[in-house]
């Protein structure tokens, strides 16, 4: 199924591009870290940028199911994952109703009063370890995080390129 | 995610291999915890030596964990932690609430003091 915001969902060069579609369980975050580790096997990315990227992948598909849907696992968890020269971008869509950007982007879950809450830990581990983190809120299509991790010296994307 | 228990030296041992990130898996190891806590037990011990990941669903099964067994006077470790899942750890700052333990043996041994 595309999602319906489908015209920006999958912009960009499909030659490098990865969709993966879940259903709304959190069994199938097992299924999303797989590709995942796929991906960032290609790119021969080092072990603390590859952690880096699957752990975000892994909580904004967390969010997604828990927050924008509900569990309910009829509803669809898109993912896009685009393996460029210089960054590895990845699209994480759900039809949710979103958040408030102010509160959660504003939490500080290490803090003394926070750090033993069971929750809200999820788009702060994101900001933490990606090198860009942004939201497409309120849509009627529902929510988009965009997640970018540039790729440095040492994390070439070759098998991507072709050289 | 599996689990499987064992209550060693008055430490329930928690063994969890997979991924724990708050299915309905996960609702064993949050009854395990309980169950435990009920019948007088304080000391908990997850043994991640086979677990590939956790998410921060799966951190507040764990901080809820230590919550619960702090407030009863106990304690909770973590041994065999890999690295991805020190990432984690580190990046919400919660390795400075787990003590965590390089093998079960150690882990034991000061859980058990």
């Amino acid at each position: 199924m595309i999602p319906p915001d489908a015209d920006t969902f999958l912009a960009g060069d499909p030659g490098r591009s990865v969709l993966l579609t879940i259903p709304s369980r959190m069994e199938m975050l097992a299924v999303v870290d797989g590709l995942v580790q796929a991906i960032v096997s290609q790119l021969n990315l080092d072990e603390d940028t590859a952690i880096a990227v699957a752990t975000s992948v892994v909580e904004a598909g967390t969010n997604a199911i828990q927050h924008g849907h509900g569990h309910e696992e009829g509803r669809p968890v898109h993912f896009r994952f685009f393996l460029g020269d210089d960054a590895l971008e990845v699209w994480v869509h759900d039809t949710g109703p979103g958040f408030n950007p102010d509160a959660v982007l504003a939490a500080d879950p290490t803090g003394p009063e926070d750090i033993f809450k069971a929750r809200g830990r999820g788009i702060f581990i994101m900001r933490s370890l990606m090198d860009a983190v942004e939201f497409e809120l309120g849509t009627r299509a529902g929510t988009t995080v965009h997640l970018v991790k540039r790729l440095g010296p040492g994390n070439g994307s070759s098998a991507v390129a072709g050289t | 995610m599996k689990m499987t228990r064992e209550t060693l030296d008055g430490v329930l041992v928690l063994r969890l291999s997979g991924q724990l990130m708050g299915g309905p898996d996960a609702d064993a190891v949050r009854e395990a915890i309980q169950e435990a806590l009920r019948q007088g037990g304080r000391k908990i011990l997850f043994d991640l030596g086979e677990l590939t990941w956790v998410n921060s669903t799966g951190l507040g099964i764990l901080i809820s964990a230590h919550i619960n067994a702090s407030n009863l006077g106990g304690k909770v470790g973590l041994a065999r932690v890999s690295r991805r899942i020190e990432s984690i750890l580190a990046v919400t700052r919660l390795d400075t609430v787990f003590q965590a333990f390089a093998d079960e043996e150690t882990a034991l041994r000061a859980l058990a003091s």
